[in-house]
Order: C-alpha cells, then sequence, then structure tokens
C-alpha cells in the first residue's frame, strides 16, 4: 500500500480579551489530538497565562483528550496555547471499491452492527435535529440505489456546490433548518449538515474536528478551512469509518489532523469555559499554524 | 365492584353538585377519573343515570356515621377508596372514621381552619418567595392511614426497586453491560437528554449511587400500588412530609395521641448518617452542604426545612467555589472544604462548565472534582436519565438479570414506541394511553390521548413516527380516592403517594408512608400538578418500621466551626438591621401617636411642640412625609402599615420575613409563629388613635419574641455576630437619628429648661426605650439636672444601658471579634472613643459631632459589607464560535 507519512508540528493559540478583570476562569479544552490507527501523536503541550492553578486530562465517553483548566489568577487575558507533533499516514479511502454496496446495503448492514458507537452516532444531537428540511435535501442527494461511493461523492458535492463559505453568517445556535435556508455557512456548519443527512438516510455519522494543513501542495488550490481548526465527518461503512470534507468536496487523507470526534461540535469545542467576570465584552482571537516537519 | 347503597342519605342533598342530588350511580357502571377520558366516560354514566331519586324520607339505617355513609355513596368516590370500603371502613382507618364522626361536619370545619393557621403559623409554603407569590402549602386535615402489613410489603417493593435503579445508574455511567446486552435498548438511554456523557466514568461503582430515590405511586381500582414515575434528579418533598405530620399531629392531637405512628425522623438521620457516609476517604470530619437553587425555587421551603431536620447548611451557587479541583466553601475570607453535596439542582444546570453554560445556579468543575473523588455529589449529576418513563418497560427483565429476582412492585404498563412491538401498541391504543415524552422537558407536555382532537392526535403520531425514541405510552390508573374535608362534607379525590428511599449500610430505608398528595378539585383526575393539590399526611404503624433502632442511629459527627458564606454573612446582618429598624421605629411611632392622642387638639400648648418635635423626627428618620391634609393618625398608620412605605414597620417586616427565608435552615422554626402573627397584625386596620397604639404595642411585643427567640435560640459564633452587629448598627444609627432631629435640629427649637422640653427630652427617651432609668434616676437625686441632659447621657454615653450608642459600639467590637476582624473592631472602637468625648458643649457642636459619628457609624457598615459580603463576580460562558473561522 502506498504510504503518505508526513509529520506536523500544529501550533493552537486562542486568546479572550476582557474589559474587565477575570477573577476566575474554568476551561473544558479538546485540544489534544487522539491517536488513530492513521495518526500517532508524538508531543503534546499545554500551556495557559495566567498560570493555571490545575490542569488535568481524562479519556471522555468518545475517547477524546479532554482538559480541564481551573485558573485563578485575576487578569484580563486568558491565553491557551497548544503545541502537537503528530505523525499522519492516511489514503484516500477507494472509492470505487465502496460501490460494491448501495446506500440501502450500507445502511441494511449498519442495522445489523451491534456495536454500541454507531447507535450514538445515529441518532439527532443538540446540535444535529434530523427535521424534514433535512431529510428532503439528504433524501435528493443520498439516493438509496447509488453506489456507496457515489452517494458520498455526491453529498460532498451537494454541500460544497450548493453552500458558499461565509464566516459569520452563521453561529452555534443556527440550526441546520435555517442553514438549509440561508445556503451559506462555514465548515462546522457544513459538517453538521453532512451528518444530518447521513443519519437521517440511517447511516452512522460523526462530527470531527481537527486541522488541516496550511500549505498546499504544488499547482493545487489553496484549501479554504487552512490556518483554523476545521470540521468534517466520519461516517461508517461496511468497509470501516471513511472520513469526509464537505467544505472542501474532498475526502480526508495524510493533509487532516483529527483531534476529536463526537456527535457533534457540543461534544468537541475546542475550548469551552466559563469566567467570573463584570466584564460586558470580550474578544477571542485564534491562531492555528500547521507546519509540515521534516520525517 | 360493590354496589353503592340504595339510597341516600340527606346529607347528600347538600354535597351533590347540581341537579344530581339525590342520584343514584351504580358503582360498577362508575368508571372514576384516574384520567380525564374517563371523566367524559362519567359524563355518558350521568347523561344515563341509572339511579332513582330517592324520596328525601328514606330510611337512614347507620345513624351512627352520617358523615361516613354519606361519603360512601358520593358518586365521585374511586373504585378504591382509602377510608371506605362499599360496606364499611377500612380496619386501618377505623379510628379515624370514628373519629370523623365524633367531630361532625363543624369539627371537621374547624379541624381544616386549625390546619390552616398552623401552617400559617410555621410558615409551610410552596412556591417562590417575593412578589410572584410563594402560598401556603395546602394540608388536608384528616390523616391517611395504611395498614402495617401493606406498607411493609410496599416498603419492600420499593427497596427492591432502589436497588435495581442504583445498579442500573452504575452500569449505564461505567460499563454499559446493559446496553451492550441489550437488556436495554441503547437507543432508550443514548437519545434521552438526562444521559450525561460527561459524567461518564466518575461514579465509584463499588458503593451505592443512588443515595436518595422518589417514587410517585398510585393504587389502581383493585387496590394493588403501581409505581408511576421516579424522581430521583430532585427528589422532592421529604421534608414537606415531615411538616405535614407536625401539623395534622398538632390539630388532631389526641387521633395522633392514640395512634402509635412509624416516626418520621429516623428517615432523616439516617440521611444524615448516609450523606457523612459518602465523604471521600479522606475527610475525617466531611462537611456537607444542601445546595439549592435559592428561594426562588418552588421548593424552597423542602429545602430549607430538609437542611434544617438534617443539620446541614443551605448554600448557594455564589458560597461554593472550585479550587485545586475541590469544593469550598467561601467563609469570611477563607475557604472550608466541602465533602458532600446533597444537591437540589437540576443535572443539566449543575455544572455550567459542562452541561447549560447559562446556568447560574450550578458550580463550575463540580462534575470535575466528583471524578478527581474530592466531592460526592447525592444524588450524582446524571441521575436524570433514571426518571425515564422507557425504563419502567424493561424493570421486570432488568431486575431478574441484574438481581436475580422478580420485580416486586408493578409499575404502570408502559410502552417505549423506539421499539416496534411498543410503538405498534401505543400507535394502535393512541386515544386510551397517556404519552409521554422520556424527559420532562419545557414545551413538550404529557398528553391524553383521549382528550386530543383528530388533527392533534394525527400531529402526534407524526411526531412519534419521527423520533419513536422520544416517547412512551403509559396505561392510565384509575387512581384510588381519599376524603377531603369541604364545606360541602367529605369529598372523594384522586390520591397519589409520593415516597423517599435513603441508601443505609443496612440498604434502603424509607420514610414511612411519605408525601401523600390529593387532587385540587374533586373533578380534577390526576394529581400531578403539585400547586394545585392537597397535601396528605400518611400514617403508617409503628409496627411497620423496619428495624426502628438501626434507623435512630445517631452519628457522631465532630461539632465544627460554622463557616459563614458572604451571602449568609449579608443576609444574617440585613435580618439584625431590618428587625431593628421595625422596632426602632416601632417605638418611635408609638410615642408620637401617644403625643398626638393627647396634645394633637392642643395646638399651641407644650405637649403640641413636643408633637411636632416628634413627628420631625419621624418624617426625617423613615423618610416619609407627610401628605398635604393627612391627619397625624393618618400619617402614622400609613408608616406603620403600608407595606410600600419604605422605612414603614411594615415595609421593615416584609423584607425582614423575606430575607429570614433565605437563611431558614438557621434560624429557630419558633420564630415563624411570631412572624406570621406580625403579619397578621400589620394586616389589620386600626379603627383609631387607641386602635393605633394597640397594635403597635402588639407590634413590638412580636419583635421583642422575635429577638427573645433569636437570642436564646443561636450560639455566639459568627452568625450570631452578623445577626447582632446589624442590630447594633441600625440601633445606633437611628438613635442618633433620632437625637439630630430632636436636640438640635435647625433652628433649635427646643429650649433646655421648662416644662415642654421636659415634655419632649421624656418622648425622646420613650421613644429610645430609657423613660423607666430616667425616672429611677430623678427620683433618686442621681441623675442629671434637664430631661435633654439626660437623653446625651442615657442614649449616647451611657455603657451600661443596651439603648446607648455607646453600648452598640462595645457589641458592635465584640461582634467584630467573633468575625475575626480585629482592623474592623479595632475602627470600631475608634469610634466608641470619639463617643465618650461627646459632650453637648453647644448646639453647633453637638450637631457637627452627631453628623460625623453617623458617617462614621455608616462608613463602618459599609467597610463591613467591602470586607465580607463580596459575591463572585457575574459568570460567563467563553466558548470558540466558530464564526472566527
Amino acid at each position: 500500500m502506498e504510504q503518505d507519512l508526513r509529520r506536523y508540528r500544529v501550533r493552537h493559540v486562542t486568546g479572550y480579551r476582557y474589559q474587565d478583570e477575570v477573577e476566575a476562569c474554568y476551561n473544558r479544552a479538546l485540544l489534544r489530538p487522539r491517536d488513530t490507527p492513521e495518526q500517532r501523536l508524538l508531543r503534546f503541550e499545554v500551556a495557559s497565562v495566567p498560570e493555571p492553578e490545575l490542569i488535568s486530562d481524562h479519556l471522555d465517553y468518545f475517547g477524546n483528550h479532554s482538559l480541564y483548566l481551573e485558573t485563578r489568577v485575576p487578569a484580563t487575558e486568558l491565553v491557551v496555547r497548544a503545541e502537537s507533533v503528530v505523525e499522519v499516514n492516511r489514503q484516500l479511502p477507494d472509492l470505487a471499491s465502496l460501490n460494491r454496496w448501495t446506500l440501502a446495503e450500507a445502511v441494511e448492514a449498519a442495522h445489523e452492527v451491534t456495536e454500541l458507537e454507531l447507535v450514538d452516532f445515529s441518532l439527532p444531537s443538540p446540535l444535529v435535529a434530523i427535521t424534514e428540511p433535512v431529510r428532503q435535501f439528504a433524501a435528493q442527494v443520498l439516493r438509496p440505489e447509488l453506489g456507496l461511493g457515489q452517494a458520498l461523492m455526491a453529498l460532498n458535492a451537494a454541500i460544497a456546490k450548493g453552500f458558499s463559505y461565509t464566516k459569520g453568517a452563521t453561529s452555534v445556535r443556527t440550526t441546520l433548518s435555517e442553514l438549509l435556508a440561508l445556503r451559506q455557512g462555514v465548515c462546522q456548519d457544513f459538517a453538521h449538515l453532512a451528518v444530518g443527512c447521513l443519519r437521517s438516510v440511517g447511516l452512522p455519522a460523526r462530527y470531527v474536528s481537527g486541522y488541516l494543513e496550511t500549505s498546499p501542495p504544488p499547482g493545487q488550490p489553496k484549501l479554504q478551512g487552512a490556518d483554523a481548526t476545521h470540521a468534517w465527518v466520519g461516517v461508517w461503512t461496511p468497509a470501516g469509518w471513511v472520513d469526509l470534507d464537505p467544505t472542501n468536496d474532498t475526502f480526508v487523507d495524510s493533509a487532516y489532523i483529527v483531534t476529536a470526534w463526537g456527535r457533534d461540535f457540543s461534544d468537541v469545542s475546542p475550548l469551552r469555559g466559563v469566567v467570573f467576570s463584570e466584564a460586558e465584552e470580550s474578544t477571542l482571537s485564534v491562531q492555528v499554524d500547521v507546519e509540515r516537519l521534516p520525517l | 365492584m360493590g354496589q353503592s347503597p340504595d339510597f341516600v342519605t340527606p346529607h347528600l342533598q347538600s354535597w351533590t353538585p347540581g341537579g344530581a342530588a339525590g342520584r343514584r350511580f351504580r358503582h360498577g357502571g362508575w368508571i372514576a377519573d384516574a384520567f380525564p377520558h374517563l371523566r367524559r366516560g362519567s359524563t355518558q354514566v350521568r347523561n344515563a343515570v341509572v339511579g332513582i331519586v330517592m324520596p328525601m324520607s328514606a330510611t337512614v339505617p347507620e345513624l351512627s356515621s352520617p358523615i361516613i355513609d354519606a361519603y360512601r355513596a358520593h358518586p365521585a368516590r374511586g373504585c378504591f377508596d382509602e377510608l371506605v370500603t362499599d360496606t364499611g371502613v377500612r380496619a386501618q382507618a377505623e379510628a379515624l372514621s370514628e373519629t370523623i364522626e365524633s367531630m361532625g361536619r363543624p369539627g371537621l370545619l374547624a379541624a381544616r381552619e386549625a390546619v390552616r393557621n398552623q401552617v400559617a403559623a410555621d410558615g409551610i409554603s410552596h412556591g417562590a418567595g417575593g412578589a410572584d407569590g410563594a402560598r401556603n402549602w395546602v394540608v388536608d386535615p384528616l390523616p391517611l392511614p395504611l395498614a402495617a402489613a401493606e406498607w411493609s410489603t410496599l416498603e419492600t417493593g420499593l427497596a427492591q426497586r432502589a436497588r435495581l435503579l442504583d445498579a442500573v445508574l452504575t452500569d449505564l455511567y461505567s460499563d454499559r453491560t446493559l446496553l451492550r446486552r441489550k437488556l436495554l435498548p441503547p437507543a432508550a438511554i443514548l437519545a434521552h437528554p438526562g444521559f450525561a456523557r460527561s459524567v461518564d466514568g466518575t461514579l465509584d461503582t463499588n458503593r451505592p449511587n443512588l443515595m436518595l430515590t422518589a417514587t410517585d405511586l398510585g393504587r389502581d381500582a383493585s387496590g394493588n400500588w403501581l409505581a408511576i414515575s421516579d424522581r430521583t434528579q430532585t427528589p422532592t418533598g421529604a421534608a414537606w412530609a415531615m411538616a405535614n405530620r407536625r401539623v395534622v399531629s398538632k390539630v388532631l392531637a389526641s387521633l395522633h395521641r392514640r395512634s402509635d405512628l412509624a416516626r418520621l425522623r429516623g428517615f432523616f438521620l439516617s440521611l444524615t448518617g448516609t450523606l457523612l457516609d459518602a465523604a471521600p476517604d479522606a475527610a475525617e470530619t466531611p462537611r456537607v452542604v444542601l445546595l439549592s437553587p435559592g428561594t426562588g425555587s418552588r421548593s424552597a421551603f423542602d429545602h430549607g426545612f430538609l437542611a434544617t431536620l438534617l443539620g446541614f447548611p443551605l448554600a448557594e451557587a455564589d458560597d461554593l467555589v472550585v479550587s485545586q479541583g475541590r469544593v469550598w466553601l467561601r467563609a469570611g475570607d477563607g475557604l472550608a472544604p466541602v465533602d458532600v453535596i446533597l444537591r437540589r439542582v437540576d443535572d443539566a444546570l449543575a455544572d455550567p462548565l459542562e452541561f447549560r453554560s447559562d446556568s447560574e445556579i450550578g458550580v463550575p468543575g463540580l462534575i470535575e472534582a466528583t471524578r478527581r473523588r474530592q466531592v460526592t455529589v447525592a444524588n450524582p449529576v446524571g441521575v436524570a436519565v433514571l426518571d425515564n418513563p422507557a425504563l419502567i418497560a424493561y424493570l421486570p427483565r432488568l431486575c431478574t438479570e441484574l438481581l436475580g429476582e422478580e420485580l416486586q412492585l408493578a409499575s404502570a404498563q408502559t410502552w417505549w414506541c423506539g421499539e416496534r412491538s411498543g410503538r405498534q401498541q401505543v400507535l394502535t391504543n393512541l386515544e386510551r394511553l397517556v404519552i409521554k415524552p422520556v424527559a420532562r422537558q419545557a414545551g413538550i407536555p404529557v398528553r391524553y390521548g383521549w382528550l386530543l382532537s383528530e388533527a392533534e392526535r394525527a400531529e402526534l403520531v407524526s411526531q412519534i413516527q419521527a423520533e419513536p425514541w422520544a416517547w412512551c405510552g403509559q396505561e392510565p390508573i384509575e387512581l384510588s380516592t381519599a376524603p377531603v374535608v369541604t364545606s360541602a362534607g367529605l369529598e372523594p379525590r384522586r390520591f397519589v403517594l409520593r415516597s423517599f428511599g435513603v441508601s443505609t449500610s443496612d440498604g434502603y430505608r424509607f420514610l414511612p408512608g411519605g408525601l401523600g398528595r390529593v387532587a385540587g378539585s374533586i373533578d380534577s383526575d390526576t394529581v400531578s400538578r403539585v400547586a394545585d393539590a392537597l397535601a396528605k399526611d400518611v400514617w403508617v404503624p409503628a409496627a411497620a418500621q423496619l428495624g426502628s433502632a438501626e434507623l435512630a442511629r445517631p452519628r457522631l459527627s465532630v461539632a465544627r466551626q460554622a463557616a459563614v458564606p458572604p451571602r449568609v454573612a449579608r443576609t444574617l446582618m440585613r435580618i439584625g438591621r431590618l428587625a431593628e429598624r421595625a422596632e426602632s421605629t416601632a417605638r418611635l411611632l408609638k410615642v408620637a401617636d401617644d403625643l398626638a392622642e393627647d396634645f394633637g387638639s392642643h395646638a399651641g400648648s407644650s405637649g403640641a411642640a413636643a408633637l411636632s418635635l416628634v413627628l420631625r423626627a419621624v418624617s426625617g428618620i423613615t423618610g416619609c412625609e407627610r401628605d398635604i391634609g393627612e391627619s397625624n393618625i393618618g400619617y402614622l398608620a400609613r408608616i406603620t402599615l403600608d407595606e410600600a412605605t419604605p422605612g414603614g414597620v411594615h415595609h421593615s417586616v416584609s423584607r425582614l420575613i423575606a430575607e429570614a427565608q433565605e437563611v431558614r435552615d438557621l434560624l429557630s422554626v419558633d420564630i415563624w409563629s411570631i412572624f406570621n402573627r406580625l403579619e397578621r397584625t400589620l394586616a389589620t386596620e386600626p379603627a383609631d388613635s387607641v386602635g393605633l397604639q394597640q397594635l403597635l404595642a402588639d407590634v413590638l411585643e412580636s419583635l421583642l419574641a422575635y429577638a427573645g427567640v433569636m437570642a436564646q435560640s443561636m450560639v455566639r459564633d459568627s452568625s450570631w455576630a452578623f445577626l447582632d452587629a446589624g442590630c447594633r448598627v441600625e440601633r445606633a444609627a437611628h438613635t442618633v437619628k433620632l437625637l439630630r432631629y430632636t436636640l438640635v435640629t435647625e433652628p433649635r427649637s427646643v429650649p433646655v429648661h421648662g416644662p415642654w422640653a421636659e415634655l419632649a427630652a421624656e418622648a425622646v427617651l420613650r421613644a429610645g426605650e430609657s423613660i423607666i432609668t430616667h425616672r429611677r434616676r430623678l427620683a433618686a437625686g442621681t441623675g442629671p439636672g434637664t430631661g435633654w441632659e439626660s437623653v446625651l447621657d442615657l442614649l449616647v454615653h451611657d455603657q451600661a444601658n443596651p439603648r446607648s450608642v455607646a453600648y452598640q459600639l462595645v457589641s458592635l467590637v465584640q461582634d467584630l471579634r467573633l468575625i475575626d476582624d480585629a482592623k474592623l473592631a479595632a475602627q470600631a472602637e475608634a469610634i466608641a472613643e470619639v463617643v465618650a468625648k461627646f459632650v453637648d458643649a453647644d448646639q453647633t457642636a453637638s450637631a457637627a459631632h452627631l453628623e460625623q459619628l453617623a458617617a462614621s457609624l455608616a462608613g463602618l457598615t459599609e467597610r463591613v459589607s467591602a470586607r465580607h459580603f463580596t459575591r463572585q463576580a457575574t459568570r460567563r460562558a467563553a466558548e470558540t464560535t466558530w464564526a472566527v473561522d
């Protein structure tokens, strides 16, 4: 099998700046890339300013590394820096071989698998409500007679071509029904939509958060979503999990670094927190650098 | 199904609604309405009346029990009634029914009234405090007796159910074997909003995690107990049950004495022990707090009284903080570790870091602290997954698998729509089933199939088909009835029982009986809404109590310094200030009213001059001006009685009571009857000046009783110190104001000598409760020469007079030392020294002195607030929104 081994250093810096002093701050961070068969974490460091009273790490319900940060030093700015070195060796899925199954057959096969995990990824979740518009959209694209590979390509294409990538048009509160009316959004929205479509036809699907390599290989267009956290979709197939990126109308290869997966964004938000402060406003800044390292 | 008697007693006429008087309903045909659809059925029965209107002269065979007989014949009586059978009275209710007959209708109504008064006196309420209305708890005077054997069986069944639910809970948050083996359909749990994934792996698999249980039970038409739903997330109501018992046992004292009942106290002792034992290993002297959403909660009374019964402090989110992965109680400048939290905050609101980030009543980091085994939360967050009707459908199977036992306590037949067979059953029988969402959520009501229109039913069907796992169908239960005292005689009402269990080292133990509730009206078929229901005291004979000796096991716990969180300290100081404000204002008003009565109509007299001086003090101190054309009495009455007048007596009293409710767990239960009396006094309208005198005397008497209870019931610790400090600063400030408005008012209208000067000085001394000392000293020739000198001496300097400013400062120094604040204690001492040097050299100097004194006192009060009452900053959610990507 062809190898596409790459090594990356990912720097992910999140800063919150408040107008007024913050007395205390509690954060949950899903910033540590998980190990997968295609990906190995070589090094990980997390630091935050001001110095936290406590940082701890546990594996969450989905097997992600979940960090807890507790900061009780008064400050007006909180910065969390995570740095990972990851090796990835992931091939594009063999779509032709996925066409061995029709979509309908794949759905049937999914019903017969008894893994508990698949139930979690088959049901609606807090940010993925399977509403009638979602069903309709899915039914047009994910036709049961299509080959599974074809169907997934069709889904990627339908979202990438049917929606424009627009920052600021949506937020975490935008529902899939609203997104379908709006026809624009960012990678999180498109990932949620793809997850909703796949679940609506009976294929288990999960939301994957991570990073995308910044510098495009020569001759290829620069991908949207670079220099930022990225989100895409994992779908269960009879051949195993296949990851697709509807934002860029592509499938996932060694350019992608997986951080965590869950039912939707609410399970894997990179950094969420509660601060104690009288500040009415805050500014958030996120900087992500994905740098290829020599092997 | 028995037959009702072929006659009606004359009593029937008075309570049978409308034209149905005297009609006879055949019981077999009467489908009593546990649920509204059966009411529709009942209408049909009414329409197709099979009874005959009996002549009023029909013979009455059992004259000895007319009330019970009338009740037995009541058309709304259920197939199973808790008091009567078709021919007699239930064995366990014989003493009760004799009591009912001997009381007669007037006696029953008197008992109902007595219960109302007792509830008011004990301050038992339901609903949120404040404007939108806590209201008094409504209790029916008649207890509901259960047979000993029956309770024992029920208790055994409940204990098994608790063990089973505990095993399910622990499995769901650890291995999930039940889901992997499909003993429980995975989607029934994984699609339930109560399944808290962030809690996964935090439970201790070596001990019971379900520390408290509550189950709503009802009886079906044949009298069998059925579980209707479980309330493990916030098992509210045990303290209300205790409150019911206290009230009913007082009102029906004789019957209560004769009945040898299982005591309720043991349950609370067990719970105290269980919570102490639940502390993480390291804790030698565990600190337990009851985390409450605050007085804004509808169950605030239950939380406060429960804390009192358990002996643990109430805490709110602002009182707690997570630091270094454990929970602490904010106490003064420091933090005191918390080992166990008895939680009355919903799962979704318990930790804003993990769940709803907009929760202001949860503690961020709480789940992490439990994961680190630094704190035990009872019940653990995540338990809401058990309050899921879908589980009911699988309990028999789970019981066999997990416990190797047959399920003893049956549930109302329930189907989960997530499974094909269940869904078919529900959809086929939609019009006769209760349709429940698997999770109680705002906006998704329980629906009764028979009440739905065609369109609504179609809508529900499509909802079920779209998300079948989110729905259950449940067979309606025709609930039993129990008698309620009404002005129209005894009325049958639908009855449900909420049971309360606690996990102990000897297994689950239950509050004997539980919280009984009956429907708020005769045609109500459900008892679901606490707001509308009446409470019933459920009586279980002592013979039925399991191992009462163990139950009452007192646990030795080392007394520890009570930590006073800022919120509590602030509330206590406010209580101290408000009680003192009410008292000193009432005293001043009483003096003013007295003068107005004597001299109001003698303009130009020395008395009238004294009156106008005192009235000026009244308006200056209360900040309430006299309206144009308002009479003296009208003005004084308004300040006394108008609740909306800030600075007035009623206003202060209302705020005092509201503040006291915040710290109910710290206060003697005796103060509630005093508050009740105060409220009643202030709700009356005095006819004249004499009436106002009497009213103010009553108010003062109550406030003195309050002060006495507080002084005699509180340990002199920092809680007391804050309360007392409030009283001291208020009294000192009031006295200084009184002097400023009378002694040094510009232009100085009070001559130092002469008859009216003496009159005015005496009035001030009376308002300062120092007139007797003044007179005694005058008589003995040991006092100062003039009244005004006496005023200064007694109300400012005399450290032996508990009304003097100097005395307040000495006490304040002691309070501040008790709080461990040497800095402020020193500042209070410095003010005391200034007071000692104060002499009435001349008018200007006095005015300046008093002004400075007032400012010093206000400054000191502010510094107490700044140093001890700081709240945590506002919590805000911070999330990496994806708009920036």
